[in-house]
């Protein structure tokens, strides 16, 4: 069964970097970006994704690295 | 003559701050500040929050006056989101990073519509675990979501298991 985008299917046009509860559910458990062959995510968010994380990251809500 | 329109064009930025190394009751005084540099710019505020307690991901040291290094875990995070003209946008930014007590600035560029979920974060994000979950998708940090793994067209047994798993973790 093919995957869905998560931000198409629930219509998030812009990810935000605050919305750490929703960056999270993207990184493995030591904090590095999931792909997207795991993810289902389109190019287009993974993209906007990876930005936010790094944002979140610089402003400690996120970690480099974790465990 | 193409350089002075490009300069005037106002664009929705975003400052993102953090506050540390002073108390909690000044940390509001703190944030005035800033956002004062931002109206005192010519810049129109189109959204913002005040700064709240934050657990960092990481320690963030930052250069006391005397040369030695401050370690902080914790700090308040705010942000606020204006309009400025591009001309006017890297002095802000320099006046803001000399503040004392701002520990660490991210500013950019975005639109003025929303984009900060929130609280509606969460619920969309629990919503994932169940959707990557009956997907066999990413890897959700629940672990009791990784034991829900269904097929794509799930019998009614099935969907009555995990109703009742979803009522167990709702409890």
């Amino acid at each position: 069964m093919k995957k869905q985008c998560y931000f198409s299917q629930h219509n998030i046009k812009h990810i935000d970097y605050k919305d750490t509860e929703i960056l999270r559910k993207f990184l493995n458990p030591h904090g590095r970006l999931i792909s997207r062959k795991r993810s289902g995510i389109s190019a287009k968010y993974q993209r906007q994704l990876a930005m936010a994380v790094k944002r979140a990251r610089f402003m400690g809500l996120l970690p480099y690295v974790a465990k | 003559m193409q350089e002075n329109i490009r300069d005037d064009r106002q664009k929705v930025y975003e400052v993102g701050y953090l506050i540390a190394g002073v108390p909690e009751e000044q940390v509001a005084a703190e944030a005035d500040k800033v956002r004062t540099l931002i109206t005192e710019a010519g810049a129109t505020v189109i959204a913002e929050e005040a700064p709240h307690h934050e657990q960092l991901a990481y320690a963030i040291s930052k250069k006391t006056v005397s040369g030695s290094y401050d370690k902080y875990e914790v700090a308040s995070f705010g942000w606020i989101k204006f309009e400025v003209g591009s001309d006017k946008i890297e002095a802000l930014k320099k006046a803001i990073e000399v503040v004392p007590s701002v520990l660490r600035l991210l500013l950019i560029t975005t639109t003025s519509e929303n984009t900060y979920l929130g609280k509606r974060a969460p619920v969309m994000a629990a919503a994932f675990v169940k959707q990557s979950s009956s997907n066999q998708g990413t890897v959700a940090e629940d672990s009791a979501a990784k034991k829900e793994v269904a097929p794509a067209a799930p019998a009614t047994i099935e969907e009555m298991d995990k109703s009742i798993d979803n009522m167990v973790k709702e409890a």
